[in-house]
């Protein structure tokens, strides 16, 4: 997904870190969208499914939460968990995130390691997908779609469930970066999908 | 949201400073009402002037740094008029100046893009509009009224059973969303539409764009996060009251 801006998401409580990593992270001259967080409920509570694609956390907050955060790391796929080491970390912890980045570090370390993960191979199926183009079933449902046809009409016409016109809908809006039925029928214009004599309002 | 402009704004500093750090909010001068002309008056000597709640000025000011509001804002007569004033306000500079110059950034690219798709553009934009139309009318005539009146009662000001009609929870789920069809403009004139001679206006229609998006950004949170807690906690305290 080709996107300018980077989400990261700090949970820390401690404000001279948080703050810390701030000024580092927004001096490197990248476009940065940083979100606070304090612990993992307020990291939930961010609902950045499908954006965050870093998460710096102290690995404190993790300790007795294994379960949460083992369902946020779920939910949130594609994200690169790095922790944020003071000292010591619980090895079992360490095991579960990607990378960690420790307090004494320079800055250019901090985004050297950051860049690293970014970089990164995304695990396998996360919705984050590096083509943009439509597969030749999404290219199906779009068609059908921009047509008028409802997303019942759809999985009855290409036999498939109505979930898994669902699901399809989801990456092709995810691809193309356009939600409205309006839009995608402009979009299926431009790229020869449909023919503009069957366009009509 | 744009994090270049992340300050925290606090009471003691000076407005013309924090314009300089964020110039967005010359935009939320405007909706609020306040004259943009500071000299070396500080946030709260501003706020006091224009009978603005400190706290309140902070809370939107902060938003439009990227912050979350941190607590919830407790009701009063003034915090309720202040707000719905921003939101007035902020729906003229919608309808009266951000929409009719999208429209004409949309028009002149149509006059050197002859291509079939600018003008399909040109029909998407024009039905989206009025979608925007209908529900910023809708918040205009049915919702705003409401809150005020809610307030007038509870200010003692005004008696009457005429609120019993309505209750915020129906404008929640009446609250749809204008701003995923702007991202799907944005991302079709960014990603896909045929350039022919148009790249400065196509520049200039989506920096405007940005602007809309961001002004709407803040006035969806503000609705959210301000707007429907004080006017759930104004029903409980009009419903104590009968």
């Amino acid at each position: 997904m080709s996107k300018k801006v980077t989400d990261i998401i700090i949970v820390e409580t401690s404000a001279i870190i948080y703050e810390g990593l701030f000024g580092i992270l927004t001096n490197t001259g990248h476009s940065f969208s940083i979100h606070p967080a304090e612990n993992l409920l307020e990291l939930e509570r961010l609902n950045l499914k499908n954006r965050a694609e870093i998460i710096l956390i102290n690995p404190v907050l993790i300790q007795n939460q294994e379960k949460h955060f083992l369902s946020l790391k779920r939910e949130l796929a594609g994200a690169r968990w790095i922790g944020i080491t003071y000292s010591l970390i619980d090895p079992r912890v360490s095991s579960e995130l990607d990378d960690v980045v420790n307090i004494n570090d320079s800055p250019e370390k901090i985004t050297t390691t950051i860049h690293r993960q970014l970089l990164a191979e995304q695990p396998a199926g996360n919705g984050i997908q590096q083509q943009e183009v439509l597969t030749e079933r999404e290219t199906d449902v779009l068609k059908l779609l921009v047509s008028g046809n409802a997303n019942k009409e759809i999985a009855d016409k290409l036999n498939i469930s109505t979930h898994t016109v669902i699901s399809h809908r989801k990456n092709i809006s995810q691809k193309t970066g356009i939600k409205s039925v309006s839009g995608l029928t402009i979009y299926a214009v431009i790229n020869n999908i449909i023919k503009l004599d069957n366009y009509r309002e | 949201m744009h994090h270049t402009y992340r300050m925290f704004v606090t009471p003691e500093m000076k407005m013309a400073d924090i314009i300089t750090g964020n110039p967005y909010l010359l935009v939320m001068l405007e909706h609020l009402g306040i004259n943009m002309e500071v000299r070396e008056k500080s946030v709260e000597q501003i706020c006091d002037e224009n009978r603005i709640s400190t706290e309140l000025f902070l809370t939107i000011a902060n938003m439009f740094s990227g912050f979350k509001p941190s607590s919830e804002t407790k009701y009063s007569y003034g915090t309720v008029q202040t707000i719905i004033k921003y939101l007035e306000n902020s729906h003229r500079y919608y309808l009266k100046e951000k929409y009719p110059q999208i429209r004409h950034y949309i028009g002149e690219i149509n006059k050197v893009n002859t291509h079939a798709e600018i003008l399909m553009i040109g029909t998407f934009f024009d039905k989206y509009f009025r979608e925007v139309t209908e529900h910023l009318d809708y918040e205009n005539e049915v919702v705003f009224p409401y809150v005020l009146s809610l307030n007038e009662i509870l200010a003692g000001k005004a008696s009457g059973n005429e609120t019993d009609s309505y209750s915020v929870t129906e404008y929640r789920e009446h609250h749809d969303d204008i701003e995923e069809k702007l991202a799907d403009l944005k991302s079709l004139l960014i990603k896909y539409m045929p350039q022919k001679d148009d790249q400065q206006i196509r520049r200039q229609l989506l920096l405007c764009l940005f602007e809309l998006e961001y002004d709407l950004k803040i006035h969806s949170m503000i609705e959210e996060s301000l707007l429907i807690p004080v006017v759930e906690e104004m029903e409980r305290l009009a419903g104590g009251e009968r």
